[in-house]
C-alpha cells in the first residue's frame, strides 16, 4: 500500500511515539476483552501511561483524582452511566480541562443517541469495529491536532483569554491547518469578552463563504447579548430549518421567545428539542416549569416523568425531578374524582413514595409526605391525609426550615382547612427571608391565591374577560366577572383591587347610583392581609384612601 | 406509573442486536490480527488471513447499510455535517484495508492535498467510502485509487480500480437501481441505493449530493463518485 503519510506532517508523525508516551490515557469499557486489546493497540503506539475504568462510575471517579490527557470511552456500558453520561458529568462537574480530549467509541447511529452525544462535544469519535491501523491513524491525527492546539487550550484552561486571542490569532496568520477551529475559539472568545463586533465580523466572514452552523448560531447568540430577540430568532429559525437536529439551536430560540414574554412559543420550542433528545434531563427540567408557568399540566407532567424515567443513572437525578412530578400530579388530580385524576393521584403517591426511599434527607422526606398529604385530600381521603401530614410534621422544625419545604408546609395547611396557620407559617417565613426576592414572591403567591390549580385557572381566566368587559366600558358585566372570579380566590389582591377599581368608576359615571360604601370597603378588607413589601401594596393604599374620601364627603 | 405493554420496537432489537454484532467484529478482528502476529512469515501472506479480515469487514458494512436504511425508512437517521480534513478521514478508511490489500498484492494510491477541508457526515460518508472499497477490492485487477477534491465547492470523492467496471446498467442510474433489487447483485445495490441517499441528505442551499459510476478513467476500470456539496 502506498499511501505514504501527509508529506507536511511527517516530521510530526515522526515524533508521535515521544507524544503518546508522555500523555496520560484513560480507556473506560465495560467489557475487560476490550479493554485490554484497546491498551495494547496504545501500548503499540507508544503510550505508556495508561489507565483503565471498566464502568462510569469509575471513569468518573479516576478523572476526579486525576488529570487525563485523552479518555477514550465505548459508549455502551451495559448497566449503569452510559459514554454520553460519563461525557456530561464530566463536563458538568469541569473534570475535562479544554487541553483534555474526551473520545467516544461507539457503534450506535440511532438520531436520539447520536444528537444527544453531540450536544456535550466529544472531541472525537471512534466507529467500531477497531482495527489497530484504523485505531492508529486516528489516534495519529487527534494528536497532532491536540499538541499543535495545546498551548491556546492551556491558555483556556486558565481562562486568560487575552492571551489565547493573541495565540488564536497568530495560529490563524501561520497559515495553521487548523484554521477553522481557531476562528471558531476566537469568535467565542470575542463573545464571552463582550467584543460583539470582532465576533460578528468572523462569523459574516465565515458565512459568507459557506452556511456553517456554528457561525450562524454565533450570530444569534452576539444578537441575544445585544438584546436584539427578534433578530436572534431568526438565526435560531435559519439554524434550525437547515439542520432540524441541532437542539442547541432549540435552546437559544426558546430562551429569545422567553424574553420576550412568548411563553407558549418558548415551551412549543423546547417541546420540538426534547423530542429529538428525549434524555437530556435539564432540557427537560426547564420544559416542565415553563409548561407549568403555562399551566400545561399535562406536558408539565410529561416533561417531569421524563427526567425521572432517564435520571437513573445520570448527573441531573436529584430529587426535585421526582418532587415536581409529584406536585404537577397533585395540582392536576385535586378536587377531580374522574378515573384520569385517580390514575395520577396513584402515580404521585407512587413516585414520592420512591422518592422518600431513594433520598436520604428530612427535607426531601417532608416534602414528599406534604405532596401526598394534598394527594390524599384531593381524593378526599383525609384519614390518609393526615397521616401524610403528621409524618411530615414530625421531619420539620417550623423556626428552622427551608424556605421551599416552609411554602410547601403552608399550602398542604391551606388544603387541609387550617388557614390562620398556614398564614402565620408564611410570615414568619417572610420575616426570615426578607431579602430572597424569588421566596417573597413565592410566599406572596401563595397568600393571594392558596386554592387549588383548577380554582386558580378559573379566577385567572374570570379575571382576564374581566378586564376585557372593563376595557370595552362594559362596567356591571365586568363588576359581574371580578365577583365571580373572587368566588374562586377570595383574598386575591389585584382581583379585589380590579373590583374596587371598576365599581368605582361604574358610581362615578352613573351620578344616581347609589355609592355602595360597605361594599368597597368589605372588597378591601380582604386584601389587607398583604405586606406593605407587596406589588399591590401601593394600589391598595390608593383606593383605600379613595374609598375613605368617598366615605367622608 | 403507567406501563408500556406493547411489543418491542423493532429499531431498537435491531440496534441493539447490529451494536452486539459490532462488538463481537471488533473481538474478532483484533484476535485476528494478534493471532496473524504470531504466523509463520508464508501464512502471514497467505490470504486466509486477509479473508477472514475482509469478510469480517464486509459483514461489518453491510449491517450498517441495513441498520441506515432501516432508519431511512422510519425517518431516524440523521445527518450531522461537520468539517473534517478529507485527507486524515481517507487514510482512516484505508486504514483498515492495509492487510487485505497488502495480501492480495493490490496498490492503493491516495491523492489528496494534506489541508483540503470538507464538510460532510463522518459515519455515513466512512460506512460508503468503506463499502465502495470493499468492492473495489473484490472487483480490481491490482491497483486501485482513492481520490478527493474540490471542484466548485463540491468535495468530490472518488474510488477507481482497474477491473472490468460496472455493468452498463448501473452506470445509468445508480441508487435507483435499488427499485428491481436481485438476490445476485443484492448487496452492491444495497450499497449504491444507500450512498445515493446519503449523498441526497447533504445539502447546501439548492444543491444536493450526488453519486455517479462510470467505466474508464486513467486506471480503465470502475469509478464510483460521490460529490458533496
Amino acid at each position: 500500500m502506498k499511501s505514504e503519510h501527509s508529506r507536511m506532517n511527517i516530521k510530526s508523525v515522526a515524533a508521535l511515539p515521544k507524544t503518546y508516551s508522555r500523555l496520560r490515557f484513560l480507556v473506560v469499557d465495560d467489557f475487560e476483552n476490550f479493554r485490554m486489546s484497546i491498551k495494547q493497540m496504545l501500548r503499540s503506539f507508544g503510550a505508556e501511561k495508561i489507565d483503565i475504568a471498566n464502568n462510569g462510575n469509575d471513569a468518573v471517579q479516576k478523572c476526579t483524582y486525576e488529570h487525563y490527557d485523552i479518555v477514550l470511552c465505548d459508549y455502551n456500558m451495559g448497566d449503569g452511566k452510559n459514554g454520553q453520561q460519563v461525557l456530561e458529568e464530566l463536563r458538568y462537574k469541569k473534570r475535562l480541562k479544554h487541553t483534555s480530549s474526551f473520545i467516544l467509541i461507539t457503534a450506535e447511529t440511532s438520531k436520539d443517541i447520536v444528537v444527544g452525544t453531540k450536544e456535550h462535544q466529544p472531541d472525537g469519535y471512534i466507529a467500531k469495529p477497531i482495527t489497530k491501523a484504523m485505531l492508529q491513524k486516528r489516534m495519529d491525527n487527534l494528536l497532532l491536532q491536540h499538541e499543535a492546539l495545546l498551548p491556546i487550550n492551556k491558555e483556556l484552561d486558565l481562562e486568560n483569554f487575552p492571551k489565547a486571542i493573541t495565540l488564536c490569532t497568530q495560529e490563524i496568520q501561520k497559515g495553521s491547518r487548523y484554521k477553522s477551529w481557531c476562528y471558531k475559539t476566537l469568535a467565542n472568545l470575542y463573545y464571552l469578552t463582550s467584543d460583539y463586533s470582532h465576533a460578528q465580523k468572523i462569523y459574516d466572514d465565515v458565512l459568507s463563504k459557506r452556511e456553517i452552523v456554528w457561525a450562524r448560531l454565533g450570530l444569534g447568540k452576539i444578537q441575544m447579548g445585544k438584546q436584539l430577540y427578534p433578530e436572534a430568532i431568526e438565526q435560531f429559525k435559519k439554524v434550525i430549518t437547515d439542520n432540524p437536529d441541532y437542539v442547541e439551536a432549540y435552546d437559544y430560540l426558546s430562551t429569545a421567545y422567553e424574553k420576550l414574554g412568548k411563553r407558549k412559543e418558548a415551551q412549543d420550542t423546547l417541546q420540538q428539542a426534547v423530542a429529538i433528545t428525549p434524555r437530556a434531563i435539564p432540557r427537560q427540567q426547564h420544559l416542565g416549569e415553563l409548561c407549568n408557568s403555562n399551566q400545561d399540566m399535562e406536558s408539565a407532567i410529561s416533561a417531569y416523568r421524563a427526567t425521572v424515567k432517564h435520571g437513573t443513572y445520570s448527573i441531573h437525578d436529584s430529587s426535585d425531578n421526582y418532587l415536581n412530578l409529584g406536585r404537577c400530579l397533585s395540582d392536576t388530580s385535586e378536587g377531580n374524582d374522574s378515573e384520569k385524576a385517580k390514575e395520577y393521584a396513584k402515580e404521585a403517591i407512587n413516585i414520592l413514595d420512591k422518592a422518600i426511599r431513594k433520598y436520604d434527607s428530612d427535607e426531601v422526606k417532608a416534602s414528599a409526605n406534604l405532596i401526598e398529604s394534598r394527594v390524599h385530600m384531593g381524593q378526599k381521603n383525609e384519614a390518609a391525609s393526615r397521616a401524610s401530614f403528621a409524618k411530615a410534621e414530625s421531619l420539620i422544625d417550623e423556626s428552622t426550615v427551608d424556605a421551599e419545604t416552609g411554602i410547601e408546609f403552608a399550602k398542604t395547611l391551606y388544603r387541609l382547612d387550617e388557614t390562620e396557620r398556614a398564614e402565620k407559617m408564611l410570615h414568619k417565613l417572610a420575616q426570615r427571608f426578607e431579602g430572597d426576592k424569588s421566596i417573597i414572591n413565592s410566599i406572596e403567591e401563595l397568600l393571594d391565591e392558596p386554592v387549588s390549580l383548577s380554582q386558580k385557572i378559573k379566577a385567572r381566566e374570570l379575571n382576564k374577560k374581566g378586564i376585557t368587559l372593563f376595557e370595552e366600558g362594559q362596567l356591571e358585566q365586568a363588576i359581574e366577572t371580578f365577583k365571580k372570579a373572587l368566588n374562586e380566590t377570595p383574598k386575591h389582591p389585584a382581583l379585589n383591587l380590579n373590583l374596587v377599581q371598576v365599581a368605582l368608576k361604574s358610581m362615578k359615571q352613573q351620578a344616581s347610583a347609589q355609592v355602595n360604601i360597605p361594599f368597597l370597603e368589605e372588597t378591601l378588607d380582604h386584601v389587607k392581609h398583604i405586606p406593605t413589601q407587596h406589588r399591590q401594596y401601593k394600589r391598595f393604599i390608593t383606593l383605600s384612601k379613595k374609598v375613605a374620601d368617598l366615605k367622608s364627603s | 406509573m403507567a406501563e408500556n405493554h406493547t411489543k418491542p420496537d423493532f429499531s431498537m432489537v435491531m440496534a441493539s442486536a447490529v451494536h452486539d454484532m459490532k462488538n463481537s467484529l471488533s473481538m474478532l478482528l483484533h484476535s485476528l490480527e494478534m493471532i496473524s502476529e504470531e504466523l509463520p512469515e508464508e501464512m502471514k501472506n497467505s490470504g486466509k488471513v486477509a479473508t477472514l479480515q475482509y469478510e469480517a469487514e464486509r459483514v461489518n458494512n453491510d449491517l450498517i447499510q441495513l441498520l441506515g436504511i432501516y432508519r431511512l425508512e422510519n425517518n431516524n437517521l440523521s445527518v450531522h455535517i461537520d468539517e473534517h480534513f478529507i485527507r486524515d478521514f481517507i487514510e482512516e478508511q484505508a486504514a483498515r484495508y492495509e492487510v487485505l490489500l497488502n495480501s492480495r498484492s493490490i496498490t492503493l494510491n491516495i491523492e489528496c492535498e494534506d489541508d483540503l477541508v470538507g464538510y460532510f457526515d463522518r459515519d455515513m460518508i466512512a460506512g460508503i467510502i468503506n463499502n465502495t472499497l470493499t468492492n473495489a477490492a473484490r472487483y480490481t485487477k491490482d491497483t486501485i485509487t482513492l481520490k478527493a477534491f474540490q471542484e466548485d465547492n463540491n468535495t468530490v470523492f472518488e474510488i477507481a480500480d482497474n477491473g472490468s467496471g460496472y455493468p452498463e446498467s448501473m452506470c445509468n442510474a445508480p441508487g435507483k437501481i435499488f427499485k428491481g433489487i436481485d438476490f445476485e447483485t443484492g448487496s452492491t445495490s444495497l450499497g449504491l441505493y444507500f450512498a445515493y441517499q446519503v449523498a441526497h441528505m447533504h445539502k447546501q442551499g439548492d444543491n444536493v449530493g450526488t453519486i455517479t459510476l462510470e467505466n474508464g478513467g486513467d486506471l480503465n476500470g470502475g469509478i464510483f463518485r460521490i460529490r458533496l456539496p
